[in-house]
């Protein structure tokens, strides 16, 4: 901290002052979502629409000071980041989420596992998606049909266990 | 019979070689689900507890026992390797825990967490044991105002996990608190924050968030630093096993932990949560080395995790004495019981000594056997890191998803764990604390609740929640906790600011 | 152990043709009565030979609303999907403006049911159900009711209770708490003036004279226990909260059938009623046009008080 505070040229921070607005356009959101709601405090005289008021409140209050520390420099800086593997992982992720009720748990599981490796530099995805496939019918198989977790099947699994 | 002699009869049937086993297999089977990030002490005891029909009655309530201890620890392990707690009483661990284990020093954090879990799960089964009546007593006296109160100083401890910003810690919370608010209001059943999507009338799942913010959104950090991606994690550096020095730091948080979680975990609404943040703060206050919080102190890792086992055995006591199921695990175990012939209830010890006592030997022996399976393996678990970066997150993610997905199979919940996963990436991009976003939705509702209830039943006199002593000291306490640092602060920065000047001079 | 292991295994490999595999939704967390009341049926089809294999799955949420809606969008036609509910779920149905209710699903039987009791803790000085009415009448503010969540049926209960009495139902001052168990202990804790919950969850403490029974919702007394009706105490409410099981939307006559005989195998076997002596669930069985007619008569209460304590508009 100590370290950026005294680099001399302090300059504006365009991606602080973003999360400044974002927090306040989460505050309006609650603000305009607690006004719709019944007034039904009762005798407690603290209705449902209160707390979500003043978490908005306390809300806009620390935009303003995120803006006020993005204006002076305050921010800490970022560490170097590179797009590419995060976007990978996000991939992964993506897929195993749309392909699970269509492909079963196996496949899209797999795809996540190859993805992530992918993105830490195992890049032979020939290879990382039958491995990964492999390793999560595995794990489907331990805890699906030994622990009896609901875990969703699809083609794969039907092939080598018929009842599930 | 005495109740001692009771006791002495439950541990020689639970110490036959053929109960050895079962309790082995109990606490085996219930680390290896309660180990899954997403998978929560509840689940693991829904799912398992089927397999223990199979047995006599003494050996299933052993088994039992060994699943409920197996599933409650389970989740510290994964929390301190790998960054993903598994259940929301051990994000705590995580902090401390993972910092040590980056350092090489996992052995020892998986050792202060299993030695802790034990010994607070021997004390606490004996208070359970011998003064579960008196405590229940105790409990009761918690009312709303009590637990508001209780929830505000837990607040007030959150701010030990801020790091070094309150800005940005104060955002987080305030992100986490916002987040509450999705979701049905309990107290008059109207919808908020939910856009007419019906999955979040429901509000948030606290596990999914957790395990997207720590397991998700770490695994995009670490994968986007792409430097490290051949160097490997300093896997054990000096000793596995704990130095003297650990030893030395750990026994008073394992005994302060104890006494703090125990009675949370009696309290009908305490949560076995509210537990690890108090001990946290408080080892945070005595430590001698408040440097090291942050970066790896073992007493962050010893107080939370004997404070989590001790409010374990603590929800069996108003579980055993009243019949009330405080948690869902308590509930399982409540359905696992009657099974058993057992009908917990104020009469229980009186009109089912035998089984009772039985109950309560089949824990002692289960915690025992958790030591005996957890601290050999410790050398194995901390292997775990030396598996290569791609692979080792590969898995993470699997199991990670496969917790969730094993909790509630929807497409929207994966898609929840995606979106707070890239949340917790940016979080952790601008140096925003993970910790407070997951306390205050985890707090956020309890503390909104009880307030709400206590000012119904007082009619909307806000006096009436410091007109109870307890509530008016917890509430002092945590007033004090709040303003003596923001004074002794202002000071420290005054002499700063003129040493400053001094300098420029 | 082994056996189990194995019997896991092969349930999965060797399925008989002729028997369903069911997959029972409990809409609720584990623990709840919901999802009890589900594995009891996962046990029993499973050891009595009904269904070679039954799986559980959780689909918690809003009174049982988000696992009714999921269930009945993707199990059109499928005679192996059942789900389990109840009449909390009536109620949620309304509150939550549910897009899907129980006439998209094909209700098959109701299982269990309990009574809704009335309670004061041992040290209030209200002695009977008469007092407590007379507190209300006077302030009804000053009397605070604990019970189970919003729109359910301990709040539904008290509605009817007020309305019966003749007091203003929007005026009654109901602390919801997540479950039985919260309730139970601020009643305990002398934090409310009373409670209401179902019977099963006031039992041991009133055995054990912590708590004072003064009325409970069934129509007529029970045996064992020593509390006097609604009715008896001169107000006109009758409430049985009830669980039930259902089956998808779609299905034909035969399906339907046979079904409907898996569920009465299962309640009329040795070991369904053994389970439900061990939890101290009493036996409601009701099919066919009975529990249909019993439903609508149900849902169309239900409505009413819901309207009544100004939870519907």
């Amino acid at each position: 901290m100590s370290v950026t505070r005294f680099d001399p040229p302090r300059r504006r921070d365009p991606a602080a002052l973003i999360i400044a607005a974002g927090l306040a356009v989460v505050a309006g959101v609650m603000l305009w979502d607690s006004a719709r709601l019944a007034d039904l405090g009762g005798y407690s005289g603290v209705g449902p629409a209160s707390v979500p008021r003043v978490v908005a409140f306390g809300l806009l209050g620390l935009s303003v000071w995120t803006a006020i520390e993005a204006l002076r420099g305050d921010f800490p800086q970022r560490p170097r980041q590179a797009p590419a593997p995060v976007l990978w992982i996000v991939a992964g992720l993506s897929a195993q989420m749309m392909l699970l009720h269509v492909a079963g748990f196996s496949i899209a599981t797999g795809i996540l596992f190859a993805f992530t490796a992918r993105a830490f530099g195992k890049t032979n995805l020939a290879m990382t998606i039958p491995l990964g496939i492999g390793f999560a019918f595995v794990v489907w198989t331990i805890f699906s049909q030994l622990l009896m977790l609901n875990l969703p099947a699809g083609p794969l699994e039907h092939l080598i266990f018929p009842g599930a | 019979m005495g109740a001692f002699d009771f006791l002495l009869q439950g541990l020689a049937t639970a110490a036959e070689p053929m109960m050895l086993l079962y309790a082995l297999i109990g606490v085996t089977l219930g680390t290896a689900v309660g180990v899954l990030p997403g998978i929560g002490p509840a689940l693991t005891v829904a799912l398992l507890l089927p397999v223990t029909y199979r047995l006599d009655a003494a050996g299933s309530l052993i088994m039992f026992a060994g699943i409920y201890y197996g599933g409650m620890y389970g989740g510290s392990t994964t929390s301190i390797l790998l960054n993903t707690p598994g259940e929301s009483a051990s994000i705590i661990t995580a902090l401390e825990g993972n910092k040590m284990a980056r350092k090489g020093r996992g052995g020892p954090a998986l050792a202060t967490a299993a030695i802790g879990s034990f010994i607070a799960g021997l004390i606490a089964t004996l208070l359970l044991a011998f003064l579960a009546p008196w405590i229940v007593k105790v409990a009761l006296v918690f009312g709303p105002r009590e637990y508001f109160a209780l929830m505000v100083l837990a607040f007030v401890t959150v701010s030990a996990a801020f790091g070094d910003s309150a800005l940005r810690g104060l955002t987080s919370l305030f992100l986490g608190l916002a987040l509450a608010c999705v979701g049905i209001d309990q107290l008059t059943g109207q919808a908020r924050l939910e856009f007419g999507v019906p999955v979040l009338l429901d509000g948030i799942e606290v596990t999914t968030m957790a395990v997207a913010m720590f397991a998700v959104g770490e695994a995009l950090f670490i994968a986007g630093q792409r430097i490290h991606i051949d160097d490997e994690l300093t896997a054990v550096k000096g000793s596995i096993w704990m130095s003297a020095s650990d030893w030395a730091r750990s026994w008073k948080p394992w005994l302060r932990g104890t006494f703090i979680g125990f009675p949370i975990g009696a309290m009908p609404a305490g949560g076995a949560e509210i537990g690890t943040f108090l001990s946290y703060a408080t080892e945070k206050k005595l430590s001698k080395h408040p440097e090291e919080f942050g970066h790896g102190a073992i007493e962050g890792v010893a107080g939370p995790e004997a404070a989590n086992n001790a409010s374990a055995a603590g929800t069996l006591v108003p579980l055993l004495t009243l019949g009330l199921p405080t948690s869902a695990t308590a509930a399982i175990m409540l359905a696992g019981f009657q099974q058993f012939g057992l009908q917990p209830g104020p009469l229980l010890f009186a009109t089912n000594p035998t089984l009772v006592w039985g109950l309560i030997a089949s824990l002692l022996i289960a915690n025992f056997m958790l030591l005996v399976l957890n601290l050999p393996l410790i050398g194995l678990w901390v292997k775990l890191l030396t598996v290569p970066k791609p692979w080792l997150y590969a898995g993470i993610l699997l199991f990670a998803t496969l917790g969730t997905i094993g909790a509630n199979p929807s497409t929207f919940e994966l898609g929840m764990l995606l979106g707070f996963g890239v949340l917790g990436y940016g979080m952790r991009l601008f140096g925003y604390p993970i910790a407070p976003i997951v306390v205050g939705l985890i707090l956020g509702p309890m503390a909104e609740q009880h307030l709400r209830r206590a000012l119904s039943i007082s009619q909307g006199d806000w006096g009436y929640l410091v007109q109870s002593p307890i509530a008016a000291v917890l509430l002092g306490i945590a007033a004090l906790a709040l303003i003596v640092p923001l004074i002794l602060r202002a000071r420290g920065k005054g002499e700063m600011l003129s040493q400053l000047a001094g300098d420029e001079d | 152990m082994k056996q189990f292991v194995l019997a896991g295994l092969f349930a999965g490999a060797v399925a008989l043709p002729a028997m369903a595999d069911y997959t029972i939704i409990a809409p609720a967390n584990p623990g709840g009565g919901w999802d009890q009341t589900a594995r009891t049926m996962q046990t029993v089809m499973q050891e009595d030979g009904i269904s070679p294999s039954v799986q559980v799955q959780n689909v918690p949420g809003a009174g049982g609303t988000i696992g009714l809606a999921q269930f009945a969008s993707q199990n059109s036609g499928n005679d192996q999907a059942l789900i389990v509910g109840g009449f909390v779920m009536v109620g949620a149905i309304l509150t939550n403006n549910s897009p899907v209710s129980l006439k998209d699903v094909t209700p098959i039987a109701r299982l269990t049911g309990e009574y809704e009791a009335v309670v004061v803790p041992a040290a209030s000085p209200i002695q009977d159900m008469k007092g407590l009415i007379e507190a209300l009448k006077v302030d009804p503010g000053a009397v605070s009711w604990a019970g189970g969540s919003a729109g359910g049926t301990d709040h539904i209960a008290v509605g009817l209770i007020a309305k019966a009495a003749g007091v203003d139902p929007t005026k009654i001052n109901y602390i919801a708490y997540s479950g039985g168990g919260e309730a139970l202990a601020a009643i305990l804790g002398n934090q409310v003036t009373a409670g209401v919950s179902s019977l099963g969850e006031f039992d041991a403490q009133v055995k054990a004279g912590t708590l004072r029974l003064l009325a409970v919702s069934a129509p007529e007394r029970i045996a064992g226990v020593e509390a006097p009706t609604l009715k008896e105490s001169g107000l006109d409410v009758e409430l049985q909260n009830w669980r039930m099981v259902a089956a998808a939307p779609g299905l034909n006559d035969e399906q339907k059938a046979k079904v409907a005989a898996d569920i009465e195998k299962m309640v009329k076997s040795e070991n369904w009623q053994k389970q439900l002596a061990d939890k101290g669930w009493s036996d409601t069985y009701l099919a066919g046009a009975d529990f249909e007619a019993q439903l609508a008569k149900d849902e169309a209460a239900t409505a009413t008080v819901l309207k009544d304590i100004g939870l519907v508009k």
